[in-house]
């Protein structure tokens, strides 16, 4: 029996709420977070997650190929067969786009389909704070894809006893990796934000990336095989955009070869251009959003 | 005749004590001019905004909430210019827009919660509000529910709950009613009325339909054709359109003719007219009974008139 004097009120009804309030940057870490969930699926029935989790495994399984191969190798076979950081984030590049065009897509223009774009507009947020907590959301999560197997990679190449020699050498791939891994999610993220910016439609925004990212690509290939165009319209290629940088970072070889004629500032120069323009189709479609009218 | 607050329209700057104040705002959508020289004053309680479709209450809300700066004017929410600001003074107001289409597949609960951490409440506070909130919207046993299997009704909850949990000063309801059927109409209204008087919330409730600001608002705020047509306390408003209705066995026309002969309006038909004054009802009473006396016809009955919101608002809108 409950003894006198131990009884609790547990239901205290509404009260108001004096304490104290975090500021704007608060406001940017829950939409941060909310847009990581949402685009993993998490606190979301199982079929939400399918996807972005099997891409994100997908893109592991190069490396732990790698990795399984060079374990049970030689050490000095092992070091042949090791892919290069720069071949890496080529063959992954395919997982990057599939889940830029089902992620990006759902975390963008649903709020707008579902109203919650109003509700964060009438929170201490303004477009601009949204966007970007949007923004480095979707780099969080592209990240799982770009960066981090990468990462994984190397790690287990240094406990092979193959993987970069030495603290500096260390420091220096480790640059290296983030550094291509911010080139592809930058560039990911913006493509797919822009392309969600143009419609609210999923399916539309989802269609509208692979179909474009493929479309400049076959252009630029056929291009550059049937005339006498010069080696940097295969830039043209929405993929290969991101990707020459990447090699530039890594340096060219022989598997991995720069496009000829082609500098480096060029090819930073046309992925700051194309960011610019992901960037310009975002801001100019979000600062006439209306919220209410 | 407009019935804006005088002291709001006699007064240059925003009113200190007001939670709204706004003095010759005005607003343009491209040509399209939607408020001109707005000049109202939405003292604390619930007000409700009463607008015809199109009439800018949406627009107006909006403004409130900083989304869009007046292209001229004044405007003050809870004592501070939206303009400059913005994110600080909207951490304390909650806003309720007016569509149902909220995330079909996140639980009320998460939405609630998350839309309480977006005004700055730490996590563990805003879980244990969002409960709250949601049960007080008659939600509780409903929160771990996905929004997209909940009716019209429970949508209407739930944004009304992501409204209040986060201790705003004051909400801003779009339409809070639409959609529901009457008895959902009634609960939600009761359920505003509350929130507005014992939570020491100030409400500001946009609709069209006349009844339900009349049912629960303590003030009323009427938009048409880009201009306040009437603000303040509903009582207050009620004042001054008073009159008279007096019922006739015969000779009503003789009274009539009597009554506007002393520059009374006299309406209506066969034996019963209705006389409108400015003045008090003690002076119109006394006059009706003069032009009675005069003409020594019948008197079946003598009240004073009662004017519903609505003949306000169709007299304020639509002009007498």
């Amino acid at each position: 029996m409950t003894a006198p004097g131990s009884a609790e009120i547990f239901d205290r009804g509404y009260r108001a709420y004096d304490g104290p309030r975090a500021g704007v940057s608060s406001s940017m870490k829950a939409v941060f977070v909310s847009t990581v969930q949402r685009a993993l699926g998490l606190r979301r029935k199982f079929r939400y997650k399918i996807v972005p989790l099997a891409t994100i495994f997908i893109a592991y399984v190069p490396a732990l190929v790698f990795l399984g191969i060079t374990a049970i190798l030689p050490s000095e076979l092992a070091g042949q067969v090791v892919e290069e950081y720069a071949g890496y984030f080529e063959l992954i590049s395919v997982m990057m786009l599939l889940l830029t065009a089902f992620v990006v897509p759902e975390v963008m223009g649903a709020d707008r389909k579902t109203g919650m774009f109003g509700l964060y507009m009438a929170s201490p947020l303004n477009r601009w704070h949204y966007l970007a907590a949007k923004f480095v959301g979707i780099i969080a999560v592209l990240s799982l894809v770009t960066t981090m197997p990468s990462i994984f990679q190397m790690a287990g190449y240094s406990l092979l006893g193959i993987g970069p020699e030495g603290f500096v050498e260390t420091i220096k791939t480790l640059v290296k990796i983030i550094a291509s891994g911010f080139v592809l999610s930058i560039f990911f993220a913006l493509f797919g934000m822009a392309a969600s910016t143009l419609t609210n439609r999923h399916l539309f925004a989802s269609a509208g990336i692979v179909m474009s990212t493929i479309a400049t690509a076959a252009f630029a290939d056929i291009i550059t095989q049937t005339s006498d165009a010069p080696s940097w319209i295969q830039l043209i290629s929405v993929v290969t955009i991101p990707l020459e940088l990447i090699v530039r970072i890594w340096g060219s070889s022989p598997e991995f070869p720069q496009i000829e004629g082609v500098s480096t500032l060029a090819s930073f120069g046309a992925w700051a251009l194309a960011c610019a323009v992901f960037g310009g189709v975002i801001l100019y479609g979000y600062r006439r959003m209306e919220v209410t009218k | 005749m407009e019935l804006v607050n005088t002291a709001a329209a006699e007064r240059s700057g925003p009113s200190p004590s007001a939670v709204i104040s706004a003095v010759a705002v005005s607003k343009s959508w491209g040509p399209n001019q939607v408020f001109s020289d707005v000049t109202a004053d939405v003292p604390p309680g619930v007000t409700g905004l009463l607008g015809s479709n199109g009439s800018g209450k949406t627009t107006l809300l909006g403004m409130l909430l900083a989304l869009h700066a007046p292209d001229g004017g004044t405007l003050r929410v809870l004592g501070e210019d939206p303009a400059t600001a913005g994110p600080e003074l909207r951490m304390h107001i909650g806003y309720a827009p007016e569509h149902h289409n909220l995330p079909g597949d996140v639980l009320a609960q998460d939405l609630v919660r998350h839309i309480a951490m977006v005004h700055g409440l730490p996590r563990r506070e805003a879980t244990t509000r969002s409960s709250d909130a949601l049960w007080l919207v008659g939600l509780g046993e409903e929160r771990a529910r996905p929004i997209g299997t909940m009716s019209t009704g429970q949508r209407q909850r739930v944004k009304l709950a992501q409204a209040i949990a986060h201790g705003p000063k004051l909400v801003l309801l779009d339409e809070p009613t639409d959609g529901l059927d009457p008895v959902q109409r009634d609960d939600m209204l009761e359920l505003i009325r509350r929130i507005g008087t014992e939570f020491d919330i100030h409400v500001v409730l946009s609709s069209h339909l006349l009844e339900e600001v009349e049912r629960i608002a303590d003030n009323v705020v009427i938009l048409a054709n880009g201009k306040v047509r009437a603000a303040g306390p509903i009582d207050e408003l009620y004042q001054g359109q008073g009159g008279m209705t007096v019922v006739l066995d015969e000779g009503a026309e003789l009274v009539a003719a009597s009554l506007q002969r002393s520059g009374y309006a006299v309406t209506g038909e066969r034996n019963k007219l209705r006389i409108g004054t400015d003045e008090s009802i003690d002076q119109l009473a006394d006059a009706i009974r003069d032009a009675v006396a005069e003409h020594n016809v019948p008197l079946r009955r003598l009240e004073a008139s009662t004017q519903s919101l609505e003949d306000l608002f169709l007299d304020e809108v639509y002009g007498s």
